[in-house]
């Protein structure tokens, strides 16, 4: 993307070159030389016919100033002829016919052949120019072309669309710099239908910030031309080195076909106004016969300003599609993925439902006496299997919460055991922690990290849950928390010591739905682990979003170790609450409230809390 | 809403005659689903409850109002009125102990509940001997405001006593030696042991409305305070965390 701006940058530079002669000043500039030289060359020539006359007599010898006339006519245009065609006529019958130095001529024969210097020179002139206009008008022509072909090919050649709108609008910048652009931004509708700049040139023009500041803030203008599609002229005032000045600003809808893509913005002149069509006023009224009026102009420059803005319109409406097309892929991977995921969890779903169905109506079949103990491992099935259900479905919502972008984490400043205590007393409430020991190995001094707690309870519920299956009966699983490394971080590492993870897959683990191919239990090869291949998963989109990382180390057959890291910034709140005395209005039933004397030998009664 | 057949506090008067656990106490449920409200009762009938069931929000005001229940269960999501609003409507004319229950297990559903005068939370599904537990407690919490003053003198959980007479609190007969703001903490939690209590409500009760949202200092000081009454800190038994809500102290055995 690189090499095409900066090609892009010396065609600019080149194209400068090239136009700025062109411009109103310059014109004057020239024209004035033009005149100078028609004097400068009708006195030479006159010097010419001076001298060659001291020799010998030529017939026609006057012919020496159409020579003049034709080279003004070629490399100045019609009035600089016609100015050194009067001359000639006056000089030749100044100098040359008798009476000499008198503008009177006495052989009446002279002034045929003195008209006859006058209208050649004129027709000549007049006929040079006329050519030489049409060349020109040729090369203009050419340029023209040569532009639009320069658009047709970035916007072919470009795939990043930022990239590719900055270059239109240098692109268009340079172009109508001479007409007296000084700004221009593309404009289209986000997401959300507001209009935003989407690229601008020159990038830091003064005049630029105000029309950006224009857009974000009074968004009214450029979004009635995005839903009315009618250009808008306003006025806005920019600030250049300290110096005000008002300025023109157009809005103008870009279109592609009938549908409104966007709008271009301009700063510029009268003759800006002029090319881009818009009536001077702020009626919507299209000015008769210019560039936005459905009946095309007639001025080439607004002419090619339609078409380059027709080229930018489509360039927008290319990437509006390929961002559907983008859309529609996503669209169809997900329902991929959706598929998949009903596939596996209507598996998943279906067993604990089918036993608790059978276990309930076993329950209720009429005429059987179950005796107590039957009753209870009926029930029991019952109760495990809601359990397990429950927690797939909440690991669904939480996946798809999260996938959806969601649950972006709540986050607040947690010390690690708070987090960490409730999620080990709901596995032994639940019974999945069956009498197997875990270690606990965490400084005094952990610092509150921010994180999300429902989030990262999850997070350790999924790992200890895992570590606990994927290890036998009489092995201890270990939880590790430090701070290490600048900036600091927490890590939290899960030990087991069961079948570990091969290398290959230690990736692919934190995939949806993948588990450890062909795993079996060595201490339980009947019972190979269940799982429904979302909880690595959505651990990791958890500790993404945390801005952490995650990942495992393993020995196959020594146990594995997940790590996860939670970063610590550095504004982490430090102080404490304030000591209180005694506590006013407690509630309470045995006391009244009162002042109490400091117990006898307590050390921290003088300092209180620290 | 009929207001005409909303009772005024008066109407209840003081006097609440407060049931025993488990010998009759009456438990309202007010939730639309009938196959909860028929577990619920079944549930709490096997252990010596008297259950009634509502339906809708209104209808169960009506109950509350009527039947006087000493315990009411309320779901969240109820098909005429939002739960926590059936919440701030009872708490303006009567203090029957409400426990939520509700599959909305956001952090701030349990929070405005809570707030809003609830006495406790529970996340559906939840198991019925811990919807049996949560019940008793909040009984007992009944019988401690009626009990008047020296009904208890003394609170005791596990190995943890605290003799509000003496503001004395010992471990397993050993005394601990607390900071007068940490024995304030603990005393506030123990009068409502058994309860969440949320960080704003503990942060408002002890240092004053100035430091409701302290939350991340009240977390550094419930970590000082569990080195000084848990055996394990990283595993507190007596003083346990409802991370996001706030901090419930173990109920006296």
């Amino acid at each position: 993307m690189i090499d095409i701006r900066q090609l892009f940058q010396q065609r600019l530079a080149l194209l400068r070159a090239e136009i700025t002669p062109a411009s109103a000043r310059a014109h004057i500039r020239r024209n004035a030389r033009g005149y100078s030289e028609a004097i400068a060359g009708v006195a030479a020539a006159s010097l010419v016919i001076a001298l060659v006359r001291q020799f010998t007599q030529i017939a026609n010898i006057s012919l020496i100033y159409l020579l003049v006339v034709l080279y003004l006519a070629a490399r100045y245009g019609r009035a600089p002829a016609i100015l050194a065609s009067i001359l000639s006529f006056l000089a030749y019958d100044f100098f040359f016919i008798p009476p000499y130095y008198r503008f009177t001529v006495e052989d009446p024969a002279e002034w045929i052949s003195l008209f006859a210097l006058l209208v050649t020179a004129l027709v000549i002139g007049q006929l040079t120019a006329a050519v030489h206009a049409r060349a020109d008008e040729a090369i203009a022509s050419q340029r023209r072309i040569a532009t639009l072909y320069e658009f047709a090919q970035l916007i072919a050649s470009t795939n990043d669309q930022r990239e590719l709108l900055d270059a239109l609008a240098q692109r268009l910048l340079a172009e109508f710099a001479p007409e007296g652009m000084t700004a221009c931004a593309i404009i289209t509708p986000d997401t959300l239908g507001h209009p935003s700049v989407r690229a601008s040139a020159p990038a830091d023009h003064p005049a630029l910030r105000a029309f950006d500041l224009q857009v974000r803030e009074l968004a009214g203008r450029a979004a009635w031309v995005l839903s009315k599609g009618s250009p808008v002229a306003d006025s806005m005032l920019v600030t250049e080195n300290g110096v005000a000045r008002q300025e023109t600003s157009l809005y103008l809808p870009l279109r592609s076909g009938k549908r409104i893509v966007g709008a271009l913005g301009v700063i510029g002149g009268e003759r800006m106004r002029q090319i881009a069509g818009v009536a001077p006023d702020n009626s919507d009224q299209p000015v008769p016969g210019a560039a936005r009026a459905d009946t095309p102009s007639r001025d080439p420059q607004a002419q090619l300003f339609q078409a380059l803005c027709d080229q930018i319109a489509l360039a927008i409406e290319r990437d509006t599609l390929r961002q559907q097309a983008i859309h529609a892929e996503a669209l169809r991977e997900s329902d991929k993925l959706k598929n998949a995921l009903l596939g596996s969890v209507t598996h998943d779903l279906r067993t604990p439902l089918a036993s608790i169905k059978a276990a309930a109506s076993s329950l209720l079949q009429p005429g059987v006496a179950w005796s107590d103990e039957e009753q209870r491992e009926l029930l029991e099935s019952i109760d495990e299997s809601a359990d397990r259900l429950n927690r797939l479905v909440s690991n669904l919502l939480d996946l798809s919460r999260l996938e959806a972008g969601v649950a972006t984490p709540q986050l607040e400043w947690y010390p690690l055991q708070d987090v960490l205590a409730p999620v080990l007393d709901r596995l032994e409430l639940s019974g999945r922690v069956q009498g197997r020991v875990i270690t606990l190995d965490l400084p005094d001094d952990l610092p509150l990290v921010p994180m999300d707690h429902e989030q990262i309870e999850q997070v350790l519920t999924n790992l200890i849950e895992n570590a606990l299956k994927y290890s036998p009966q009489d092995t201890p699983i270990e939880i590790h928390a430090h701070v290490i490394g600048t900036p600091p971080e927490l890590q939290v590492s899960v030990v087991d010591h069961g079948v570990g993870i091969p290398a290959s897959e230690k990736r692919a683990i934190f995939d949806k739905f993948y588990r450890v191919q062909h795993v079996r239990l060595p201490w339980d090869p009947k019972h190979p682990p269940v799982g429904t291949g979302l909880g690595l998963a959505i651990s990791a989109s958890i500790i993404r979003a945390h801005g952490g990382r995650i990942w495992v180390e393993s020995t196959p057959g020594e146990g594995a170790t997940f790590i996860f890291t939670l970063p610590i910034p550095a504004d982490r709140p430090t102080g404490a609450l304030p000591p209180v005395r005694a506590v006013a209005g407690v509630p309470t039933a045995t006391e009244p409230v009162r002042e109490a004397p400091a117990p006898e030998g307590a050390p921290e009664e003088g300092s209180d809390d620290g | 809403m009929d207001e005409a057949r909303i009772p005024q506090p008066e109407d209840l008067g003081d006097a609440q005659e407060t049931r025993v656990e488990g010998a009759g106490a009456r438990v309202l449920v007010i939730d639309d689903e009938i196959q909860i409200a028929r577990a619920v009762r079944a549930g709490l009938s096997g252990s010596g409850f008297v259950v009634e069931w509502a339906a809708t929000g209104t209808l169960g005001m009506e109950r509350i109002a009527q039947w006087r229940p000493d315990v009411v269960l309320l779901d969240l999501t109820l098909p005429d009125l939002d739960g926590l609003e059936v919440c701030r409507q009872v708490r303006a004319w009567s203090q029957v102990p409400i426990i939520v229950l509700s599959v909305r297990a956001g952090d701030a559903d349990k929070i405005a509940a809570l707030e809003l005068g609830a006495d406790d939370y529970l996340t559906k599904p939840f198991s019925m001997g811990e919807l049996v537990a949560r019940v008793r407690v909040a009984l007992r919490h009944v019988a401690l405001r009626a009990g008047g003053a020296g009904a208890a003198a003394r609170f005791q959980t596990g190995d943890l006593s605290i003799d509000f007479e003496r503001r004395q609190v010992t471990m397993d007969g050993v005394e601990i030696h607390l900071t007068p703001t940490e024995y304030e903490v603990l005393k506030y939690l123990a009068i409502n042991s058994g309860k969440v209590i949320t960080h704003r409500t503990l942060l408002r009760a002890v240092w004053g409305p100035h430091y409701e949202d302290e939350t991340h200092y009240l977390r550094v000081f419930i970590g000082q305070l569990r080195h000084k009454i848990e055996p394990d800190p990283t595993r507190p038994r007596y003083l346990i965390t409802d991370p996001g809500v706030g901090y419930r102290l173990r109920a006296p055995d």
